[in-house]
């Protein structure tokens, strides 16, 4: 047949859509209420996926680390006792392939505070190079970053609102009497009461419920470091760390001795990044303070060191040549045997668990979608090819052959699919548009959950675009579509063309 | 030439466990251009008979050839090209497509044959102007009268220019007046076309249109007249 012929049968199944008009349309919402929540969750995931990727790297951990084998292989206990010294050379070789370098002893703790204790991991870190490899000692809510030298720490957000450190932006009244409390004289407790007012309007009904009250927000920096030094003086920063130091014995035994330390530090800065790793219960600290007798002995040692492309941007995840190989090439033979280099997917796999569930959970979820929708046009097709089994009849003494029969009811249910599906993408693009600009709030659930599910992102849900899957879920709904009238179409074909002459 | 031969042509329908025998061995053969009714009281195997020659089913004994090629050996697309070729069909139910026009309707046989579009509009405006149609084109079917579907479906069969138009009581719903009118129309295209037709009636005003009658009974040749 010509295509001239192929373009009437496409018109004629065209027209046969407008015959139930409502139920055309029902069955074509169905398939953009499926389409368009793919396009939405789709982008949602990615960009979660992408921003979480985004801060792990420039947040937590960077391209990759250099560790001890045997560390890697216990990570997740922390063992200090595997770490390892003479990082310098290390450092410079891998400096003056033209990547920045960050060591870091790990060990866990516990912080007690005046008000309280939590159990922390504490990240001793140098202070000068910390910065080149990672964000998070600029995303300082209050305070500043600790100096080195100096016994001080910057806590996550999260810990130091359950240890009642650094400043309170919602504090109870009960709680802004402590904090009055701390004042010397009459001017500083009237300065004090005087940052703090009734909580914002939109968070009225909650703060009521909490009876909070809330830091002004045009409160400036001076006001904020007088209110640290005034909190600060009164003890409130104050904390003491109780830890183990493990040290592998000197005579080569392999046996590990454990001394019970105790170190005062205060408090000097409440972190809050964008990546939930950093706000919850660590804290860090300059790794110079804890080489001797009063820290924890460390005589120069750390548990890792952190790698990352020098002056790397902090949108792009790490390419090729931040990649475990090429920092271990970079090394070359200064990688000393029993330290291995790995790249930052190795080390969240809380992460990647939380994000593989995601896209399975949800893309099943989905799938059903498709699936409940992939129903209704069959349903659909099938009734409209059983009311249409006389006219079907006819078409086939016209002498319509099997193929333009099939053909033609596929084109009608595809259309059904693509009108559909053009609908759902315009409306999963409508929803994305302000998901990709402002991301959905959720501050509320963040703090419930206490941040920590996986991914490593705070308060906000953005959205990303996915330009190719936008298209092929249009594609393969309209393909679906089409695929649904096979079988009713193919079991009309079945009957004789008498049959289908006589059916009424 | 013989445009349709049956030889043995039997259909036996089983429904619910009992066999029917709709036809029982009818052995005819229809020469080009002729103007032939099947006649016989209802059940008589008239559709039967007309269906089996048109090819849209096939028989449990006997064989029908349609211009010398019998058509058990083809495939069903070759039948389905058989049909878009050589055979018009009219029915009692004028069957017309209810989404397209009239104009569209006569159009759609000779679109199927991959006629150019110009073309197929051109010719199939001709046909409804000899079945007298030439105003309603534009129409859908459920906008014209019995009748005028009628004469559309013959203007549909005819648009092709077939060997064969099989026509099945094509006159059973219309009222006398307009049966005749009808059959008027299917005999002149039949003397200037030399169009072959095959009607079946079991109407006795129609007979008399036919210039070749043949009568079943229980699905068997009872008589068959010349004039
Ligand atoms: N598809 C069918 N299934 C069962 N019986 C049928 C079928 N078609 C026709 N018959 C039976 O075959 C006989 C002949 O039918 P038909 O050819 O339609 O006769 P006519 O057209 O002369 O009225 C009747 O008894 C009818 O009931
Ligand atoms: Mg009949």
């Amino acid at each position: 047949m010509s295509a001239a012929g192929a373009r009437d049968i496409a018109a004629m199944a065209l027209r046969n859509l407008s015959r139930h008009k409502a139920k055309t349309a029902i069955t074509a919402v169905a398939v953009a209420v499926s389409v368009s929540l793919y396009i939405f969750m789709d982008g949602w995931l990615l960009g979660m996926n992408l921003d979480s990727r985004r801060n792990i790297v420039s947040y937590e951990i960077g391209a990759a680390k250099v560790q001890a084998a045997a560390y890697f292989e216990k990570k997740d206990e922390l063992p200090m006792h595997e770490s390892f010294a003479g990082w310098k050379p290390l450092a410079e070789s891998l400096e003056r392939a033209g990547y920045a370098v960050a060591p870091r002893f790990v060990f866990s703790g516990t912080l007690y505070s005046r008000s309280g204790s939590a159990p922390l991991v504490i990240d001793a870190v140098d202070v000068g190079l910390e910065g080149r490899v990672l964000r998070y000692p600029s995303s300082l809510e209050a305070g500043r970053f600790p100096a080195p030298g100096r016994l001080e720490l910057a806590i996550g957000s999260m810990a130091a609102e359950k240890l009642r450190v650094g400043i309170p932006s919602r504090p109870t009244p009960e709680e802004l009497e402590e904090l009055a409390g701390a004042a010397r004289d009459a001017e500083e407790e009237a300065f004090v009461r005087g940052l703090y007012g009734p909580a914002p309007e939109d968070e009225a009904a909650a703060a009521l419920e909490a009876r909070k009250l809330a830091l002004k927000p045009g409160a400036s920096e001076a006001e904020l470091a007088r209110l640290w030094e005034i909190l600060s003086a009164s003890g409130r920063m104050d904390v003491r760390i109780s830890t183990v130091i493990d040290q592998k014995a000197e005579d080569g035994s392999g046996r590990i001795l454990h001394v019970n330390q105790l170190i005062d530090a205060s408090v000097v800065g409440v972190i809050n990044s964008p990546n939930p790793k950093t706000n919850g219960n660590v804290a860090f600290m300059p790794l110079d303070s804890l080489q001797d007798e009063a820290g924890l002995m460390l005589g120069g040692k750390v548990t890792e060191l952190l790698v990352r492309r020098s002056g790397a941007s902090d949108a792009e995840l790490p390419g090729r040549d931040e990649s475990a190989a090429a920092v271990r090439e970079a090394l070359g033979p200064a990688l000393p045997p029993g330290l291995e280099v790995h790249g930052w997917l190795d080390y969240v796999d809380d992460y990647i668990a939380a994000s593989r569930g995601d896209q399975v959970s949800t893309r099943i979820m989905i799938l059903m979608l498709f699936v409940l929708s992939f129903i209704g046009i069959a349903n659909t097709m099938l009734m409209a090819i059983l009311e249409r089994t006389k006219e079907t009849g006819m078409l086939r003494a016209l002498g319509m052959t099997d193929g333009q029969v099939v053909a033609a009811y596929m084109i009608e249910a595809a259309c059904i699919g693509a009108m559909g599906s053009l609908a759902g993408i315009a409306i999963g693009c409508l929803i994305n548009v302000p998901m990709v600009a402002h991301g959905l709030d959720y501050s509320a659930m963040a703090e419930q959950i206490g941040g920590d599910y996986g991914y490593r992102i705070t308060a906000l849900f953005r959205s990303a675009w996915n330009p190719p899957v936008i298209v092929l879920s249009g594609i393969v709904a309209t393909a679906l579509s089409a695929a649904a009238a096979l079988l009713p179409s193919l079991r009309a074909l079945r009957m004789p063309v008498t049959e289908s002459l006589r059916f009424e | 030439m013989k445009v349709v031969e049956t030889a043995g042509l039997s259909k036996d329908y089983s429904l619910n466990g009992i066999t029917v025998s709709a036809l029982r061995g009818v052995s005819l053969a229809f020469e080009s251009g002729e103007f032939a009714a099947v006649a016989g009281p209802s059940g008589s195997g008239k559709s039967t008979f007309l269906h089996l020659v048109g090819c849209l089913d096939a028989p449990s004994a006997g064989s029908v050839s349609i211009a010398g090629t019998d058509v058990a050996s083809l495939s069903r697309r070759e039948l389905a090209l058989l049909r878009r070729g050589s055979i018009g069909f009219v029915f009692q139910a004028y069957n017309l497509i209810p989404v397209l026009s009239a104009a569209e309707n006569v159009s759609l046989p000779l679109t199927l044959l991959g006629v150019p579009a110009a073309e197929a509009r051109e010719r199939a405006g001709r046909a409804l102007e000899e079945v007298g149609l030439a105003e309603l084109g534009k129409r859908r079917p459920k906008e014209m009268s019995g009748g005028q579907q009628q004469r559309v479906a013959i203007a549909r069969a005819l648009v092709k220019k077939p060997a064969l138009i099989l026509a099945d009581e094509p006159t059973a719903n219309l009222d006398s007046k307009t049966g005749r009118e009808i059959l008027e129309l299917m005999l002149a295209l039949n003397r200037s076309e030399g169009t072959t037709f095959i009607f079946s009636t079991h109407d006795a005003m129609v007979m008399e249109y036919a210039r070749r009658l043949v009568l079943l009974r229980d699905g068997l040749v009872e008589t068959e007249r010349t004039r």
